[in-house]
C-alpha cells in the first residue's frame, strides 16, 4: 500500500482483519460497544426510577384514619347510621347481631351511594350499583361488596374504627372477629 | 297530541330500542356490500343524502330540540350550560356526515362514468397562498371569534357547589365527550371499560391505515370504492360513540337509570337489576349443582367463550366466509383487524347479553379483579 | 398630470420605507413572486407552501378543522395564562378564586372564552379527524401523520379533562374520582387490577393503594390538595409542552407528506 492509497481509504471501510493488528478490531468493537450500550441503559433506567419514585412522596398528609363511633348502644337493631359518612366515609350498620364499619366508597369507581331506606339498598348515583344493608352487592356494575373497616370496643366503652385495615367479602375476611362487633 | 308523540319517542329512544333500531338500520344507511346497496336505493335511504335529505335532517334535529326546549322535563337536561355543546356536536355532526357523503355520491357516480372527482384540478393550475388560503383562514378565524365571544357573553360557564367529598350528585356524569365511556362502564369492569378499551381505541385508530390496505378514495370524497372500512369505521363513531355520548347526556337520570328525554327525573324509579354471572347461570340454573371451589374450574366456561371468540373465531372465518380477504392482507394485519374489530363488536354483544339475559360478566373472578 | 402619474400610493411609499423593507423584505406583495416571497419569507405563513392545487384552500375540503383546532389551541394558552394570575390551586382557595374571577375581574368572561374554548376544540378536533378519515387522507403517505392526529385528540380531551378538575366544584372532584379510579383498575399497576396481586415479595403487596398509578396521579390515595396541584401543573404545563412538540410533527409531516391530500 502506497501513502497514496492510505489517504484515500476511509478508515472505517479498511478491512477488520488488517485493523486488528494495530486498532479496534471486531472483538474489541464489541466489548466497546456492549459496555456502552450497558451504560447508557443504566443511565436512562436510573433516570427513569427517579422520575417515578419523585412521583410518590415519603410523608403523606391526609386525614386521621381512625375515629370513635359513640358507644355500641346508639344504634337500634337493623339501622344504617350515615352520621360518619360525612367526615369519615363510614356508614355504621346495625343488623341482628352485630355492628359493622361499612365504606362509603362505591367497590366500582368510588362514587358515594346513597342509602334509601324505603328501598332497604344502598344506590350509586354513577353508574347505578345497588348494595344491601350488608354491603354485598346485588345490581348494576359494582363486581365485589363494599368493604368493611376494622372496628372494635375501646377503653373507654366507645366504638373505635380504624381506616387503616379493611376486610373484602371476596377474600372470606368478614368472618374475622376485627370486622365486627356482637351485640 | 304533542303528548302522545313523546310518549312515543320516550319509549323509542330507550337504549334497546333506540340501539337495536340503529344497528339494524345501519348497514341500509351506510350499505357496505352490494345488497344492502339495493335496498338503499329500493327504499329510498339514498336520499337522505341529497339536498332534500339534508333539509329533512336539519327539520327533524331541530324540531326534537324546539319541542324539548318547551318540555318542562327535557328543558333542565337541554339547558344545561355543559351540555350546549352536545347540542353543536349533533348540528356539526350530522351536516358534516351529510356534506362528506353527498360529495361521495356524487363523485361515485363521476368516478363511475370514468371522470375525475370532483377535487381533481390540473396539477399545474395552482393557487396562491398569499392571498387566497391566507385570506380564508383569517375570516375563517374572526368568525370563529365572534362566535366564541358571543358563546362566551351568553352562557355563563358553569360552577356547581364546592366540592363535597361526602355526597356524590345524583346522577353524577362525566364531562360529555367521555360519556360514551362512562356508558361503556356499565357494561364491563373497570379494566376493560377504563383501560383496556380505551387503549384499543387509540391504538386501533392509529392502526387504521395500516390494516386498510384499499388505496382508492385518496385525496378525495368518495364511498362506493372504500364501502366497506367506511361502514365499520361510522359504526364504531357514530353508534357506538357519538350515540352512547347522546344516550350519557340526555337519557340518563339520577341512579344511572334510563329516562326518556321528556320524562320526569324521578329519583325513586325503581329498576330491578339483579344481575348473573354466566358462571352462576351454568353452575346453579343449568346443572343445578353450587359453584366449583375451585376458581378456574368454576369460570372454565367463560373462559372458553372467550377464547372461542377472540381465538377462534377469526381463524374460523379466515377459512370460510374471509377466505379471500385473509389471502389478501395477510396474516399479521388479519390478526390485528381481528383483534380490534371483535373488541369493537363485544361492546354491543355485551349490551345485548345484559339487556337478554341480565348478565353480569362472562368471567368473574372478582378475588383477582379479574371480571370480563 | 405628470406629477400624478409618478405619485406613489401611501401602501407602495410605505412598501418602500426602510422599517417595512426590513420587516417583509418582498415589498408589499403584490406581484405574484413577491406573493411567494412573503409567504416563503414569513416565519409564521411559511407552513405554509407558496402554492397550493384549488381544492385544497376550499373550505368544503377540509372545513378548515384542523387549522381551528389549532387557533383554538392559541386561544386556550392565551386565555389560560391570563387565568392563572387570579387561580390558586389549592383547596381552599380554588373555588373561591373562581367565584372571585367572574365576580372581581372587569369584563369577566376570560373563564368562559376559556371553557367553551376547550369544549369547541373537543368538538372541532373531532371534526377535523372526520374530514381526515372520510377523504381517504390517512393513507399511504400519511399514515404516520394520522397517528399523530390521533395522539393529538387523546392528549386534547385529556387537556379539557384535567382543566375539569381545577374548580374544585362537586362536577370537579366527581369526575376526578370516577376518572381516576379507571386507573386504580389498571392490570398490574392499579391496586384493583388483575394481576397486581401477583406482583408481591412473600406477603408484602408491592401494588397496593400507595404506590399505584392511581396514587402517581393523585399524589394520594383521594382526591385532595396534592391532586389539584399535579393536576394543575399537568394541565398548564405538561400536557401542552407535549402537544405543542406533536403539532410541530404534525404540521411539518403536513408538508413532507406532499401537502393537503388530493386526488391524483
Ligand atoms: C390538536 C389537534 C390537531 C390540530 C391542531 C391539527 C391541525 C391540522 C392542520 C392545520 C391540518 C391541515 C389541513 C386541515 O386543516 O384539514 C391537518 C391535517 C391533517 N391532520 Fe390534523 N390536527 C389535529 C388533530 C388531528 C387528528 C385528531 C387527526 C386524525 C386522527 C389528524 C390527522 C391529520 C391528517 C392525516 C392530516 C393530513 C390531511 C390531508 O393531507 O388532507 N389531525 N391537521
Ligand atoms: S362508581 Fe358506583 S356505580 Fe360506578
Amino acid at each position: 500500500m502506497t501513502n497514496e492509497d492510505k489517504k484515500i481509504i476511509p478508515a472505517a471501510s479498511v478491512n477488520p482483519e488488517e485493523m486488528d493488528k494495530n486498532g479496534l478490531g471486531r472483538r474489541g468493537f464489541f466489548r466497546w460497544i456492549t459496555v456502552g450500550w450497558i451504560a447508557f441503559s443504566a443511565a436512562t433506567g436510573g433516570f427513569f426510577t427517579l422520575i417515578i419514585r419523585f412521583l410518590f412522596p415519603n410523608v403523606l398528609f391526609e386525614p386521621p384514619q381512625t375515629f370513635k363511633a359513640g358507644f355500641p348502644n346508639d344504634y337500634a337493631s337493623n339501622t344504617v347510621d350515615t352520621r360518619y359518612k360525612k367526615k369519615f366515609n363510614v356508614w355504621m350498620v346495625r343488623d341482628e347481631g352485630s355492628i359493622f364499619a361499612l365504606s362509603t366508597v362505591c367497590t366500582h369507581l368510588g362514587c358515594t351511594p346513597n342509602w334509601l331506606g324505603t328501598e332497604n339498598k344502598f344506590k350509586c348515583p354513577c353508574h347505578g350499583s345497588g348494595f344491601r344493608m350488608t354491603g354485598i352487592n346485588f345490581e348494576g356494575p359494582a363486581p365485589r361488596p363494599l368493604e368493611r373497616f376494622k372496628i372494635s370496643i375501646a377503653t373507654d366503652g366507645k366504638i373505635l374504627v380504624d381506616k387503616t385495615k379493611s376486610f373484602k367479602w371476596e377474600k372470606g375476611e368478614w368472618e374475622q372477629s376485627e370486622s365486627f362487633l356482637k351485640v | 297530541m304533542l303528548q302522545t308523540f313523546k310518549d312515543i319517542i320516550d319509549i323509542l329512544s330507550v337504549p334497546t330500542i333506540s340501539f337495536t333500531f340503529l344497528t339494524v338500520a345501519f348497514p341500509f344507511i351506510f350499505p357496505p356490500s352490494d345488497w344492502f346497496e339495493k335496498v338503499h336505493r329500493k327504499l329510498g335511504i339514498w336520499r337522505l343524502w341529497t339536498k332534500p335529505g339534508f333539509y329533512g335532517g336539519m327539520i327533524a334535529i331541530t324540531g326534537f330540540f324546539v319541542i324539548g326546549y318547551f318540555d318542562p322535563n327535557f328543558h333542565i337536561t337541554l339547558t344545561k350550560a355543559d351540555n350546549f355543546p352536545i347540542v353543536l356536536m349533533v348540528y356539526s355532526m350530522f351536516i358534516t356526515i351529510w356534506w362528506s357523503m353527498y360529495q361521495a355520491y356524487e363523485n361515485d357516480a363521476r368516478l363511475e362514468k370514468g371522470l375525475k372527482p370532483m377535487e381533481y384540478n390540473d396539477p399545474d393550475d395552482k393557487v396562491l397562498v398569499w392571498p387566497d388560503l391566507v385570506y380564508i383562514e383569517f375570516i375563517a378565524l374572526i368568525l370563529f371569534m365572534v362566535f366564541l365571544i358571543v358563546w362566551s357573553i351568553l352562557v355563563a360557564a358553569p360552577l356547581e357547589e364546592p366540592a363535597n367529598p361526602a355526597s356524590t350528585p345524583n346522577p353524577s356524569k362525566a364531562p360529555w365527550y367521555f360519556l360514551g365511556l362512562q356508558e361503556m362502564l356499565v357494561y364491563f369492569d373497570p379494566w376493560i371499560a377504563g383501560i383496556v378499551f380505551p387503549m384499543f381505541i387509540i391504538i386501533g385508530m392509529m392502526a387504521i391505515p395500516y390494516m386498510d390496505v384499499n388505496k382508492k378514495g385518496d385525496g378525495y370524497y368518495s364511498f362506493k370504492e372504500r364501502r366497506i372500512g367506511m361502514f365499520i369505521f361510522m359504526y364504531g363513531w357514530l353508534v357506538l360513540w357519538l350515540f352512547l355520548i347522546v344516550i350519557g347526556t340526555f337519557f340518563r337520570g339520577p341512579n344511572w337509570n334510563f329516562f326518556g328525554p321528556f320524562e320526569f327525573w324521578d329519583p325513586h324509579k325503581v329498576v330491578p337489576l339483579n344481575n348473573v354471572n354466566l358462571s352462576e347461570y351454568v353452575w346453579v340454573k343449568l346443572l343445578g349443582q353450587g359453584m366449583p371451589a375451585n376458581i378456574l374450574l368454576r369460570e372454565s366456561i367463560g373462559f372458553l367463550a372467550l377464547v372461542g371468540y377472540m381465538g377462534f373465531l377469526p381463524i374460523l372465518l379466515a377459512k370460510t366466509w374471509l377466505k379471500n380477504y385473509f389471502q389478501e392482507i395477510g396474516p399479521v394485519r388479519y390478526t390485528f383487524l381481528m383483534m380490534f374489530g371483535l373488541s369493537m363488536l363485544a361492546l354491543p354483544i355485551k349490551m345485548y347479553m345484559r339487556w337478554l339475559f341480565n348478565l353480569k360478566y362472562i368471567i368473574a373472578i372478582p378475588e383477582w379483579f379479574f371480571n370480563i | 398630470m405628470e406629477k400624478n402619474k409618478n405619485k406613489k400610493s401611501f401602501l407602495e411609499r410605505m412598501g418602500e420605507s426602510q422599517v417595512w423593507k426590513s420587516i417583509i423584505r418582498s415589498g408589499v406583495p403584490r406581484s405574484r413572486r413577491q406573493r411567494m416571497q412573503a409567504v416563503l419569507g414569513s416565519v409564521f405563513l411559511h407552513l405554509h407552501p407558496a402554492r397550493l392545487p384549488k381544492h385544497a384552500v376550499k373550505v368544503g375540503y377540509t372545513w378548515c378543522m384542523g387549522g381551528l383546532s389549532f387557533f383554538l389551541f392559541v386561544v386556550l394558552t392565551i386565555t389560560g395564562i391570563l387565568l392563572m394570575f387570579y387561580y390558586r390551586p389549592t383547596v381552599e382557595y380554588a373555588y373561591t378564586d373562581i367565584i372571585d374571577m367572574a365576580e372581581q375581574v372587569p369584563l369577566g368572561i376570560m373563564r368562559e372564552l376559556h371553557r367553551w374554548g376547550a369544549h369547541a376544540m373537543v368538538l372541532t378536533v373531532w371534526l377535523h379527524m372526520l374530514r381526515v378519515f372520510m377523504t381517504g387522507s390517512y393513507k399511504p403517505p400519511r399514515e404516520f401523520n394520522w397517528g399523530v392526529g390521533v395522539l393529538l385528540m387523546t392528549l386534547t380531551m385529556f387537556l379539557s379533562f384535567t382543566g375539569y378538575l381545577l374548580p374544585w366544584d362537586q362536577l370537579a372532584i366527581w369526575a376526578i374520582t370516577v376518572g381516576t379510579n379507571m386507573a386504580r383498575a389498571h392490570p398490574f399497576i392499579g391496586h384493583e387490577g388483575p394481576g397486581a396481586s401477583l406482583l408481591a415479595i412473600g406477603d408484602i403487596n408491592l401494588v397496593h393503594a400507595g404506590s399505584d398509578v392511581r396514587f402517581a396521579l393523585l399524589g394520594g390515595r383521594f382526591v385532595g390538595e396534592a391532586s389539584l396541584l399535579r393536576f394543575y401543573v399537568l394541565h398548564c404545563i405538561g400536557v401542552p409542552f407535549i402537544v405543542m412538540i406533536l403539532m410541530a410533527v404534525h404540521f411539518w409531516r403536513i408538508r413532507k407528506d406532499g401537502g393537503i391530500s388530493g386526488p391524483l
